[in-house]
């Protein structure tokens, strides 16, 4: 054991000094903006398969909400503010880059498979349902991902999350309801308890 | 809307948690009438934590510094805020471990991807997980004695959740959470007002041994920390300076008390 750190004690009185200095702005980052960063790269990785679009997802959302922070009613959650922005964005991203491809491929299911890798690398002994959800989440369309994601990793009320999405209520619940029947059909067909090597996602 | 649409809507809705208690009351009996269904809302169960599992290792990256940076936009303001340079000039809040100051501290924060003083990391960790209604910890201080066993053994060394009942900080829990360079244990308390606290432990990446109690402000989180017998602990919360030294004083002296370790 080292000695106490009452030794030292007195030595923190001076040290005030220094912490008072900053009181002239607000410190930055916003505590909140950055204590959200973790959800919204979780939500993104989910949304684009990739970690390092995620973060350039988050990075644009985080920039956007910043320059509209004014918009943002203080009070209200800071979170959903958040993801509405980051949905947004992404939908825009998602419509010109398929207006660049000229890859008339409006079928979002067929779509969105071929970039979409398990948003995090599968721990080794990790269970074969976990694999088989995950990668059958990346099969999903983008839209059905976000309700799942948003209902069952993010507990979000589903009037929240229609707010989120610019969707009415009844078009969260028939594609939460699509989403999870999806994943329960990959559930069900899962072998037993045999590790199954990872296959390339299409 | 048929009656099927309305069953798989409250299927749902269980499943999440959003039924009033009189409808969730109503469903139950309609479960318990209806073993497929009740599998089905099972399943549903199963899956989302699956999904949990799976994806809140996205959780516990370190922040890139680009992502930091953006939730702070630099244009009106100095690369090294006033305080810290006012700070900086009081040389009396090095950083643990990082020989060189402020300025090194900071030229070490704009390397993405490297690591962050146990201070700025005890302020972040802390801001995540005190912010968190539902899932603050992930095991919860019913279970201490499992949650202590387990962060022993992932920690390699005898932790404790010190006891803060004497001054108004019951324990929430606690978890792992991914350090910079080790892992870290939390332990998370809570007051009557449902102010949080949290005390996070880790080993001490070698060449820093000092004792002393050093105080920082980190975006708004006062974090105490220390070095014990190659420990570093940090006690985080938005309290007064004064409040979370005398915590900090008893967390210290409670670890202090305990058997030596090794």
């Amino acid at each position: 054991m080292v000695a106490a750190p009452g030794a030292k004690a007195p030595r923190a009185g001076a040290r005030d000094a220094g912490c008072i200095a900053m009181t002239v702005e607000p410190p930055l980052p916003h505590p909140d903006l950055l204590a959200a960063i973790p959800r919204l790269r979780r939500y993104a990785r989910v949304l684009t398969g990739d970690a390092a679009r995620a973060d350039d997802l988050v990075q644009e959302t985080l920039a956007r909400g910043w320059e509209k922070r004014r918009l943002w009613a203080a009070g209200t959650d800071l979170r959903a503010w958040l993801f509405t922005i980051m949905h947004n964005v992404f939908v825009n991203q998602r419509a010109m880059s398929m207006r660049e491809a000229q890859n008339v491929s409006l079928d979002a299911e067929g779509e969105s498979g071929a970039a979409w890798q398990l948003p995090v690398r599968a721990p080794q002994q990790a269970h074969v349902e976990l694999i088989e959800v995950l990668r059958e989440l990346g099969r999903l369309p983008p839209e059905q991902r976000e309700v799942l994601v948003l209902a069952a990793i993010e507990e979000m009320r589903y009037e929240e999350i229609a707010t989120v999405l610019s969707i009415p209520v009844g078009t969260v619940m028939s594609r939460l309801s699509r989403a999870r029947e999806k994943l329960r059909r990959v559930v069900n067909d899962a072998p037993g308890d045999a590790l199954a090597p990872l296959k390339i996602v299409r | 809307m048929s009656a099927q649409t309305n069953i798989d809507e409250e299927l749902q809705a269980y499943a999440d948690g959003q039924l009033s208690p009189e409808r969730r009351q109503a469903f139950e009996q309609v479960l318990a009438r209806d073993p497929a269904l009740a599998a089905r809302a099972a399943e549903i169960q199963r899956q989302t934590s699956w999904l949990r599992a799976g994806l809140d290792a996205v959780m516990h990256e370190p922040l890139p510094q680009r992502l930091i940076d953006a939730a702070r936009p630099t244009a009106t303001r100095p690369r090294v805020p006033r305080w810290l340079l006012s700070t900086a000039a009081s040389a009396a809040m090095l950083a643990v471990g990082l020989a060189g100051g402020w300025l090194a501290r900071d030229a070490v924060l704009t390397r993405e991807g490297t690591p962050t003083t146990f201070a700025r990391q005890a302020a972040l960790t802390h801001a995540l997980y005190a912010a968190d209604v539902n899932r603050p910890v992930e095991v919860w201080a019913p279970e201490e004695k499992r949650l202590v066993a387990w962060l022993t053994k992932r920690l390699g060394f005898a932790v404790r959740a010190p006891d803060l009942n004497s001054v108004g900080y019951a324990l929430v829990g606690g978890r792992l959470v991914a350090g910079n360079e080790q892992p870290t244990a939390l332990f998370m308390y809570e007051n009557d007002a449902k102010q949080r606290l949290t005390l996070q432990a880790r080993k001490q990446p070698a060449g820093a041994s000092e004792a002393a109690f050093h105080y920082a402000i980190e975006d708004g989180v006062g974090v105490y920390y220390w070095i014990d017998d190659q420990c570093g602990y940090a006690l985080s919360g938005s309290l007064d300076r004064a409040q979370l030294l005398t915590i900090g004083h008893l967390v210290y002296s409670q670890l202090a008390a305990a058997e030596p370790r090794k």
